[in-house]
């Protein structure tokens, strides 16, 4: 008999009793009847019970304990899973972190020693800058109610120079050559470049030039820039520029009873006027000034940039002592 | 025979719980219960023991690690066939050329008595006895070699139904296909099986 597929299929069914009962009784009529349908479903039988009877294969003895192995080898892969590529993104993550740490750890020595510098308790305490400009004569009193005790500044010198840059050139002049004769400091030198360019040679005791500071202080909005200029203790040191200086940090810096104080005084604001102005915003925490230390530290006032600030008055007492202190005052007219 | 399909499930929803809740000793019962269907299985499907026991210990170690993911929408019986059937396809299908090359190599003819017994079984006179069948090893070797020669879909089907004895249903359920695909790929594998025999006996 030739094969029909759909036959075969019915007879597949048939054997294997998927069939409907409806379908089983209509092949069972269909073997009995016709002797091909019969034979071919012999010939299927036949041959399922071949395959049927093929003695069943039994699994390894061992295969249970196999299986553990693997899952055991497995598990020891889990837990040391370190390729060389992720090996090496670790290290090299490990030492960026190192590398961040050390670099803060160097910025905060660096900013410590700074603020070290400014805080640090001066021998005999330190100066008092401000007076009344109204009555020079009497001297301000403390927070406690009581005078401030006059300076006395004992000291080798101080040298310097400070450059400011005003658009207000004219009136700024006549008010320098005015507060330097206030002060009772003596004008050394004066000389011009035009209308400008000039320049002053300041000498006087270390209050007198404190007084001028503080006198500048009150015009210090209308500076556009300002830059002190500190000369060393010997002459085989460079000297040291503090950018953007404050009236206050004039003050500290010329305060101190020695050349070298004065110079490490200047260093330490050069460095951190130039932190400040590296920060966005360029200010400081504050740190609020008190009996032993030098100078409050706190928000650092720049010229034009940090805006109105309130003036530093100066005392009018007439200087004490012989020179102690020379500061070239050089005005430099800008345009706006 | 075709029973044993449908009575293994009894206990193995307890057993399979017991196992996702880390019980180690049921899942070894399980494996224990089954060892030998899935390794009969896969044997019969790709015809070498060695491979065989690669493949049953593959499955089982499948099982085991997906044994928390098993939701039981199918039972564990029909779960546990389709990784055991898929990793054995994949397995056939890769080395398809190889065995074809074995299986050319390998050629044999019937001796006489094995003659006999064949073509009692391609005898549409009478039915063949299954015990006789049983007891000529060399006739089981051939019918081996004839179900290598199946493609690899309907070596499934004839394998997952006339020796492990799954129902239709079961049978599209491990293989992921339609009921009336088993019907078809079913029906006409049993008559390729015929037509390679009858090649035998020329």
């Amino acid at each position: 008999m030739k094969p029909n597929p759909n036959l075969d299929e019915l007879l597949s069914s048939f054997m294997d009793g998927e069939l409907s009962p409806r379908q089983r009784t209509e092949v069972q009529r269909m073997a009995a009847h016709d002797p091909a349908v019969a034979r071919r479903l012999r010939q299927l039988q036949n041959c399922r019970t071949l395959f049927c009877s093929l003695p069943p294969a039994e699994a390894p003895g061992d295969l249970l304990e196999q299986i553990k192995q693997s899952l055991e080898r497995k598990t020891l892969l889990q837990e040391h899973p370190v390729s060389p590529k992720r090996a090496a993104g670790v290290i090299h993550l490990v030492f960026r972190k190192l590398v961040a740490a050390a670099a803060m750890i160097s910025l905060l020595a660096v900013l410590g020693a700074v603020i070290y510098q400014i805080v640090a308790p001066v021998p005999g305490g330190g100066p008092e800058l401000v007076a009344t400009a109204t009555n020079p004569s009497q001297p301000v009193p403390d927070d406690r109610g009581g005078p401030t005790p006059a300076i006395v500044v004992a000291d080798a010198g101080f040298s310097g120079r400070l450059e400011l840059r005003t658009a207000a050139f004219g009136s700024t002049d006549t008010f320098v050559r005015r507060e330097i004769q206030t002060c009772g400091l003596t004008n050394l030198a004066e000389a011009g470049i035009g209308n400008d360019q000039r320049i002053y040679e300041v000498a006087g005791s270390r209050e007198g030039i404190n007084r001028l500071i503080a006198s500048l202080g009150g015009v210090w909005q209308d500076f556009d820039s300002a830059a002190l200029q500190v000369n060393p203790p010997d002459s085989t040191a460079r000297p040291v520029t503090i950018e953007s200086v404050t009236p206050e940090q004039i003050a500290a810096v010329v305060a101190r009873n020695s050349t070298e104080a004065s110079f490490e005084t200047a260093a330490a604001y050069a460095v951190m006027n130039r932190v400040v102005r590296s920060i966005p915003g360029g200010e400081l925490p504050s740190v609020h000034e008190d009996a032993g230390s030098l100078l409050a530290m706190g928000t650092v006032p720049q010229p034009k940039l940090a805006g109105p600030q309130e003036p530093i008055s100066a005392t009018h007492t007439p200087a004490q002592g012989t020179t102690q202190a020379s500061l070239t005052i050089v005005l430099l007219r800008t345009t706006k | 025979m075709y029973l044993r399909a449908a009575n293994i499930n009894i206990d193995d929803s307890v057993l399979v719980q017991q196992s996702q809740m880390g019980d180690t000793t049921a899942m070894e019962r399980l494996i224990l219960k089954y060892q030998n269907r899935i390794y009969n299985v896969i044997l019969k499907m790709c015809g070498n023991p060695d491979d065989a026991a690669e493949l049953a210990q593959e499955a089982f170690v499948k099982v085991i690690e997906s044994i928390d993911r098993f939701q039981g929408k199918s039972s564990f019986y029909t779960w546990l066939f389709r990784i055991a059937v898929n990793l054995t396809l994949n397995h056939c299908q890769r080395s398809s050329r190889t065995a074809a090359r074995s299986l050319d190599a390998e050629e044999t003819e019937p001796d006489g008595t094995t003659s006999l017994v064949l073509r009692e079984c391609l005898s549409d006179e009478r039915a063949v006895d299954p015990a006789t069948v049983a007891q000529s090893r060399e006739l089981c070797e051939l019918a081996k070699k004839c179900l290598l020669q199946l493609d690899e879909p309907q070596r499934a089907v004839v394998v997952l139904r006339d020796i492990e004895g799954m129902d239709y249903a079961q049978i599209a359920e491990v293989l992921n296909i339609e009921l009336g695909t088993v019907r078809s790929r079913l029906s006409r594998a049993r008559g390729n099986l015929r037509e390679i025999l009858e090649a035998m006996l020329k």
